[in-house]
């Protein structure tokens, strides 16, 4: 790449760049070789990689999903790398390599003891593998499990065992049992008893090799009356190709513990022409184990030319709560198919959902969403609110909400509107003074606001400005 | 739409109750008209190379195909012209009486309206011959927004009873029509089509009462078409009170002119299992739909209702409501769409699906969707499920109500919305006769 396209690239999407790493990949293509292979990379048991290979096996007796309101080219799943691992600090070995140790600090993310003040411990995960994790000490000494899960495979091999795959078996669908097959790297927490995290946990994930698959696997789980908030954010360079990203997130709150997850997803999206992007296939769950516990999902959907994800709560204990808030911006060709699902199992469960869709250009947002009471669920609760904005004449805004009631006491209500910016909204602002553009975008952040006050505050302000960006010249 | 082949075919995928091209030369037998046949033949050859939906067809997920009586139920011959058929309680209130049964049907005209010729109340093969302008025209299927699916195709092969009504330019059909389908024999498969036409500025009032008789196996596969042209007024009652072992397979379609306006309300209590479509297109700019529903699935009943509101212009109107209540082991399934295609915009549209869910053991799923492919629009759908309010039934009973009548209150309350839009007083009574023996 030489220095005018970058620049003229970093002006559109300013996570562009990419790294010159030497890289340690497996060669191309899925086989029963390539999994021995990731797993022997990763030094894993015998009983993980068994269980890699009873999820790749199914894999092959399975095709992909057709329901969703999406249209991409046939992925070929042998023309994709697998794995790919940074090459080591040969100098210093134990630790990061200085050109990684740049990609974070250009992509902002604090990866030194020193950023204690950012509040946030963070694992970082280049291409396959974590390559760094911070604040483990401190975290430690509360007895909190904050590592890869390459490391926990290693080191915690019963917690892992106990939890993974619990609450998405490697039989849940397609791409969840791709990624149980040749899940390269991720994140395992563990909150124990009684403990509330002190720092906010989280993840980034940038993809930086050609031609790789990321497919991360997260596992948190929190114990009785244990508490944690978990941030993830993602990105990656742009490429004229397309990357696969399949990822699988589990979450298990025991009695009165509480997770929030939020996500803020900004991967490349291709460019104006649809070309490039990550294709973003993620099936995330929560599983609210015990009584009165409660997982609260928030995502703020930027980037992917597709996405593919409906993050849900198992209401399983009784009392659990389960929440789902959700901004969802397409520009452009992006397609997004997102949204949530809340399975009541439990008496007296209740669950939200507020879901704002955007979409602008030539984009098309769904949102598509269950909500099933099952008999035995005495007195659950759920109130939906999906509500879509228009912007431009060629995009579309599609919402696809499943309820199923089998229990008469429950109160399920659903709403949803599709609107365009109103004009006279827009007239409004501008007659106060304010030029077209910040008009609409003061609309759409009042719009998504509802969702945008879960986020913890630094990653709000992020994420109107991410929006900002995002809708930037998609207006008129 | 189906493609003209020269070629017959002989094999049938799939075929619906065993009626395969054998059996079509017989039905091609039975019929007189040669435009009727080569519509016939048409809808057959695209009905034999359809595949049936199984389960695992999204529509088709809720209600098993299997549920459906396919291969004990034979398809009743064609029905035969008789000139009267024994009257019924409602038929002074109706310009026109289409009485059907099982064997023949009966179009008794009480007011002398269809005298001079102008309207048209005739069965499908004899207007076939007597005004095959009006046939060829509405025998098109270009009420049907896609390509027609295998049971549309089965009922354009094969229906049994095909009868047009069509009411010209700025004519006004005050009393109504009442189409009466009485059915009694066994085993029977009925497979009725409707083709409703009102011309420009014209108002029609239609009613249909659909009953059969009680612990007799039955399947009825009807389609209704109706087209409502520039400015017309089409308003539609279908009272369906099959018995308790009936089926039904529906597939209803209406397509809404320029500044016209159509209005279709189904009051569903009766059969087994049934699995009806409901599609609207507002297709002219300023036309409006609107469609309302009440079901109450008690028992071991399955209803299964699919309403498609599309908007193929701008300038638009719809609104939907869906009013059910599910009861004992009762399975009542909603599954709703409004489309606004490219270029619709100004368009408001509505749906509202309301579900009471009356005990433990009955269930109710709800599907609204909005697919939306234009930016200038309103669109909005609501959906709630739930029983009855506990605070209002004590609010009641606190002023001196039973917890029965209490009850009765709420649930006619629900669905009194609905019935004051029925447009026959007869009807109203009916349908709070059928709330209360279903309330028991």
């Amino acid at each position: 790449m030489n220095e005018d396209t970058s620049t003229a690239i970093l002006d559109d999407y300013k996570y562009g760049f990419f790294t010159e790493i030497e890289a340690d990949s497996a060669p191309k293509g899925l086989n029963e070789d390539i999994i021995r292979f990731i797993s022997a990379k990763k030094k894993e048991p015998e009983w993980m990689l068994e269980w890699r290979l009873k999820a790749y096996r199914w894999w092959l007796k399975k095709s992909e999903p057709t329901w969703p309101h999406l249209k991409y080219p046939k992925i070929d799943y042998q023309n994709i790398c697998y794995f790919s691992a940074p090459k080591t600090n040969v100098a210093n070995p134990g630790e990061l390599d200085p050109e990684i140790a740049s990609t974070f600090e250009r992509l902002g993310v604090p990866l030194h003891e020193r950023d204690r003040l950012a509040g946030v411990a963070v694992d970082a995960v280049f291409d396959s593998v974590s390559v760094i994790t911070t604040h483990r000490e401190m975290l430690k000494e509360k007895g909190i499990i904050f590592c890869s899960i390459s490391e926990a495979i290693q080191e915690y091999p019963d917690l892992v065992k106990k939890y993974l795959g619990t609450v998405v078996p490697y039989t849940d669908n397609y791409f969840a049992s791709l990624n149980s097959a040749v899940f390269t790297d991720g994140s395992f927490c563990y909150i124990p008893k009684g403990v509330r995290c002190p720092v906010e946990l989280s993840t980034y994930f940038r993809i930086n090799a050609l031609d790789t698959g990321q497919f991360e696997r997260t596992l948190i789980v929190a114990e009785d009356s244990a508490y944690v908030s978990y941030l993830e954010g993602c990105t990656a360079p742009m490429r004229k190709q397309s990357q696969l990203h399949a990822a699988v997130v589990e979450l298990v709150a025991l009695d009165n513990a509480e997770i929030k997850y939020a996500t803020v997803q900004n991967w490349y999206a291709g460019d104006k022409e649809g070309n490039g992007g990550i294709y973003n296939f993620v099936t995330k769950r929560g599983h609210c184990r015990g009584a009165r516990s409660k997982i609260s999902w928030t995502q703020v959907e930027a980037g992917a030319a597709i996405t593919w994800k409906y993050p849900g709560v198992i209401l399983e204990g009784d009392g659990s709560v389960g929440e789902f808030y959700s901004v969802a911006v397409t520009t452009n060709k992006m397609q997004a198919d997102t949204g949530t699902k809340m399975i009541h199992i439990g008496n007296n469960t209740k669950s939200t959902i507020v879901s704002k869709g955007i979409s602008a250009g030539e984009s098309v947002n769904s949102y598509r969403g269950l909500v099933q009471v099952l008999p035995g669920a005495r007195n659950a609760r759920n109130h939906s609110n999906c509500d879509s904005m228009l912007i431009g004449t060629k995009c579309s805004a599609n919402t696809f909400p499943y309820i199923e009631s089998e229990n008469e006491s429950s109160v399920i209500e659903h709403e949803a509107t599709t609107s365009r910016v109103s004009e006279d909204q827009i007239f409004y602002l501008k007659s106060r003074g304010l030029d077209e553009e910040d008009a609409i975008s003061m609309i759409v952040n009042g719009f998504a606001r509802e969702v945008f006050k879960q986020l913890p505050l630094e990653f709000s302000v992020e994420a109107v400005r991410l929006l900002e960006m995002k809708l930037e010249g998609s207006i008129g | 739409m189906s493609t003209t082949t020269e070629l017959e075919p002989t094999h049938v995928t799939d075929p619906v109750a065993g009626l395969d091209h054998e059996a079509f030369a017989g039905v091609l037998e039975q019929t007189a008209s040669a435009l009727i046949k080569s519509k016939k033949q048409e809808a057959f050859n695209d009905y034999a190379t359809q595949t049936a939906p199984t389960h695992q067809t999204e529509e088709w997920r809720r209600t098993d195909p299997a549920l459906f009586p396919f291969d004990s139920v034979k398809r009743l011959p064609n029905m035969t012209r008789t000139n009267t058929l024994p009257e019924a309680e409602w038929d002074n209130h109706f310009d026109v009486v289409v009485a059907v049964t099982d064997k023949h049907y009966a179009i008794m005209d009480r007011t002398g309206i269809t005298r001079d010729g102008a309207i048209t109340v005739m069965a499908l093969d004899e207007a076939a011959e007597k005004k095959p302008d009006l046939v060829k025209t509405y025998l098109q299927g270009q009420a049907l927004p896609t390509t027609s699916g295998k049971y549309e195709a089965f009922n354009d092969a094969f229906w049994n009873f095909g009868l047009l009504i069509h009411v010209p330019d700025g004519c006004v059909l005050e009393k109504g029509i009442l189409i009466r389908y009485t059915m009694e024999a066994p085993d029977a498969l009925f497979i009725p089509r409707l083709v409703v036409a009102a011309g420009k500025n014209s108002s029609a009032l239609i009613a249909e009462h659909l009953v059969s008789a009680d612990n007799t196996k039955f399947l009825a596969v009807p389609e209704r078409e109706m087209y409502v042209d520039e400015a017309a007024r089409v308003k539609l009652v279908s009272l369906q009170e099959w018995g308790n072992d009936a089926c039904q397979i529906s597939n209803d379609w209406g397509l809404v002119a320029r500044d016209a306006n159509l209005n279709w309300i189904t009051l569903n209590f009766g059969s087994k299992v049934s699995k009806m479509k409901f599609g609207s297109d507002v297709a002219g700019p300023g036309s409006a739909a609107d469609m309302d529903g009440i079901f109450f699935a008690s028992g071991e009943q399955h209803m299964d209702q699919r309403t498609l509101q599309i908007h193929s212009s701008a300038d638009t109107y719809s609104r939907l409501l869906y009013k059910g209540a599910v009861k004992d082991a009762a399975h009542s399934v909603y599954q709703g769409l409004i489309i606004a295609r490219p270029g619709a915009i100004r368009v408001d549209a509505y749906q509202t699906n309301n579900n009471l869910v009356l005990n433990p053991g009955a269930r109710a799923d709800s599907i609204p969707g909005l697919l939306i492919d234009a930016d200038d629009l309103k669109c909005s759908h609501g959906s709630t499920l739930g029983n009855l309010d506990p605070e209002q039934l004590f609010y009641l009973q606190s002023r001196g109500l039973s917890e029965q009548a209490a009850r009765r209150i709420l649930i006619m309350g629900f669905f009194e919305e609905v019935v004051e839009r029925i447009p026959y007083a007869f009807i109203q009574d009916r349908v709070h006769q059928h709330i209360d023996k279903k309330m028991g």
